[in-house]
């Protein structure tokens, strides 16, 4: 009898389709919109490289030491400086880090002893061609711009 | 539908091309020179500075084979043994059957092209009943073909296969010594310390994968 | 007149290099009777990279992210074993605080690179449903790592004499709630498996591998477990203080897959409990023991083992006083474990091949190296 009155009023229906209304909560919904809403990765996250700009002279913080090119395994990384005459200090011409083989081990960001060089949350690194993941100096200061799109 | 808002590539395309200074992939000095060079600290010995080691173990490996182990050391806690050539399978069936030493660990070896005796085989044992882990050593000319213990250790088959192909090592009675890790036309041993890391078998990499070798 | 192949027996089939179930780039040429496997021989080498010719030309820091990439499914264990292995050779030691984060990760990798096992051996048997499963809650696992190291595969957490990176805010809670939400899971999956008539008809009495025969091709980790040898190196050797844990190494008989699939299942609680005491427990202290910059060991060797997920991971280190590695050799357990292959599957049929070459759990970034 109640087995019948069950079938009758689909009652195993609705407990599966309860199950399924609950995985519907906003919560839980793990599907990402991806190139509408970017994901947050961690905060620690070792993605595209930066090169710090000091925020109130816009001066770069880089003081040519070539730790981070000594510290590479892949030897990515290449420092162009000048002894400045005056100050007696080296002034960074150049610096390019070739992306294409990085590993993103994090050494050159360790290895910098004034935090110029950083491996940021951007992921997006991809490019049309191998000479565009050689980064230069300007590159590195002004982060990827990968393509906006409105959600 | 998705809209693009800026247009702007996520990088310059071929016509603009960078001022890249030199290629990153240019040849450098080795790191080891370039390395910022400390206050001298006194030269460290350009020796092991191993201790000598004795134990039941030493002995009854002396009563057996009197002048057939050279050496017998400890260093950073670890016992190792230098042995002959030619001792050397008697000594490590002479360890599985009277002293429990029934599992080897790993067979490799390292190459030393100035010495007398360019390779040094390496043999670690290890014993489940004792927990104690050992180290055979021993000398190999150029040429020289040792004895393989595959028949006393199954696990010595692929891991001798191994020395031969990364060192060109020819085990004697080895059932079965081809290259097991590079293909099978390479030429040349690459753990060898006279080849460089690019200083490979430029023909074999042209013939079978079309590109030009090297970083 | 013409005589063709199908008047043998015997028949030679070609399995791999792109095969699902080889779990990559193994290559199996095996020589069939009917469906009756007669011999092996594993062709192996196309992954190929040559790690240990790499590190002779790599600083000792410098090789430490290459060593993610042997076995890339337990990054963590082949870090901590070659960080161990070259703080040997300097006589130093990671501060107390370094080694009970180290265990949290790599008791957390274990449980990863477990459950990817399970998933992958449940669908080369014929089990679907598990790898959904598996791969939701190693998820977690690799959460934790990428808030902690910011990468999830080839995480290059450690560093030589302990570790780069603090433990993050909320790290102890978020093992604890690994510990909680994956302690139940377990018992799912073996309400799935452990049961099911179908995987015990496929394991029992599969690929054998007794405790003589483990012993001979020194193969360890949870295949020597299964046999009956009661044997971990977390307990025999202990090192990075797994000696303060409290935990058990499961050993079961047979020796055949089932037992390898339980000794796993049992493994993952035990690295449950020790993550429990681990994360309850990191002490305060510096993170990073006294090592210079500029790392030249004393000339002289060592050999480290640890325990991997897989068995055995050995370094085996020379020093020549440079600031490179004169020699490093790996130990991998993987390439060592996958030579019992031609002992377990001779006299199995061609479809327990598969679940044999499961069951070895190989990674063929480290059997080639």
């Amino acid at each position: 009898m109640r087995k019948l009155l069950r079938t009758i009023f689909l009652v195993d229906l609705f407990e599966g389709l309860w199950v399924t209304f609950r995985s519907q909560h906003p919560k839980k919904i793990v599907t990402e919109q991806y190139p509408m809403h970017r994901p947050k990765v961690a905060e620690r996250y070792r993605g595209a490289p930066r090169l710090n700009i000091n925020p109130e002279n816009g001066e770069t913080l880089c003081i040519s030491c070539d730790l981070c090119a000594l510290a590479c395994p892949e030897k990515l990384i290449v420092v162009g400086w000048v002894r400045n005459p005056e100050t007696k200090r080296k002034d960074l011409v150049n610096f390019t880090f070739d992306t294409s083989r990085c590993m993103f081990c994090g050494l050159c960001e360790d290895a910098c002893p004034v935090d110029a060089l950083e491996l940021t949350q951007d992921f997006e690194l991809a490019s049309y061609t191998r000479e565009g993941q050689i980064w230069d100096r300007q590159m590195l200061e002004e982060g990827p711009r990968p393509t906006q799109y409105k959600s | 539908m998705s809209e693009e808002v800026k247009p702007t590539p996520p990088d310059a395309g071929p016509e603009t091309p960078k001022p890249a200074a030199p290629p990153a992939a240019a040849p450098k000095p080795p790191a080891a020179a370039a390395k910022p060079a400390a206050p001298k600290p006194p030269p460290p010995p350009a020796v092991m500075a191993a201790t000598p080691w004795e134990s039941d173990l030493t002995a009854a490996l002396k009563a057996e084979f009197a002048d057939q182990i050279t050496e017998f050391s400890t260093y950073v806690g670890q016992s190792f043994l230098v042995a002959r050539t030619a001792a050397v399978p008697s000594i490590i069936d002479f360890l599985k059957l009277e002293q429990g030493f029934d599992y080897l660990v790993d067979v490799t070896a390292v190459h030393y092209p100035k010495k007398p005796e360019p390779f040094e085989l390496v043999y670690i044992l290890y014993s489940f009943a004792r927990n104690e882990r050992i180290r055979i050593k021993c000398g190999v000319k150029e040429g020289e073909r040792p004895a393989s213990i595959a028949a006393a250790h199954p696990t010595a088959d692929w891991l001798e296969r191994e020395v031969f192909d990364m060192f060109g090592i020819e085990f004697e009675g080895h059932p079965n010594l081809k290259r097991i890790l590079m293909p099978d036309e390479w030429e040349g041993f690459p753990l060898r310390k006279d080849k460089s890391i690019i200083d490979m078998d430029q023909r074999w990499v042209q013939e079978n994968l079309g590109i030009e070798s090297g970083q | 007149m013409a005589q063709t192949f199908l008047d043998s027996t015997e028949l030679v089939l070609n399995m791999g290099p792109q095969h699902p179930s080889t779990h990559g780039v193994l290559r199996v040429i095996v020589k069939l009777d009917g469906e009756k496997v007669l011999g092996t021989e594993c062709v192996i080498g196309y992954l190929h990279r040559g790690v240990e010719k790499i590190a002779e030309n790599r600083t000792y820091q410098m090789f430490a992210p290459y060593v993610d990439r042997m076995d890339y499914v337990a990054a963590i264990s082949n870090g901590l074993g070659y960080c161990l292995a070259v703080e040997k050779l300097v006589s130093a030691e990671a501060p107390p605080r370094a080694q009970v984060v180290r265990v949290i990760l790599t008791e957390l990798n274990r449980i990863a690179s477990h459950l990817l096992w399970l998933g992958t051996h449940a669908l080369d048997v014929g089990a679907i449903t598990p790898l959904f499963y598996t791969m939701r809650e190693r998820e977690y696992a690799l959460n934790i790592f990428e808030q902690y190291c910011g990468a999830r595969l080839t995480t290059h957490a450690f560093r030589i004499g302990g570790l780069q990176y603090e433990v993050y805010e909320d790290m102890e809670k978020d093992v604890l709630d690994f510990c909680r939400m994956f302690a139940p899971k377990i018992d799912e999956y073996e309400e799935l498996l452990s049961g099911n008539r179908i995987w015990m008809e496929r394991l029992i009495n599969v690929g054998i591998l007794n405790a003589e025969d483990c012993k001979a091709y020194g193969v360890t980790g949870p295949m020597l477990r299964a046999a009956g040898v009661n044997w971990d190196i977390r307990k025999a050797m202990p090192y990075s203080g797994y000696d303060k844990y409290d935990f058990e190494v499961p050993v079961r008989e047979n020796g055949d897959t089932y037992d390898r699939y339980i000794v796993r299942m049992l493994e993952m609680r035990q690295s449950v409990r020790i993550l429990e005491q681990a994360a309850r427990g990191i002490p305060e202290g510096p993170i990073m023991a006294k090592v210079p910059k500029v790392l030249k060991p004393p000339v002289g060797e060592a050999y480290v083992s640890i325990e991997a997920p897989k068995g055995e991971l050995g370094y085996f280190i020379v020093s020549d006083g440079s600031v490179q590695p004169y020699r490093l050799r790996v130990r991998p357990p993987s390439f060592v474990n996958l030579q019992a292959l031609d002992k377990m599957a001779r006299g199995s049929l061609v479809a327990d091949l598969v679940a044999i070459i499961g069951t070895i759990d190989i990674v063929l970034g480290e059997v080639d190296r």
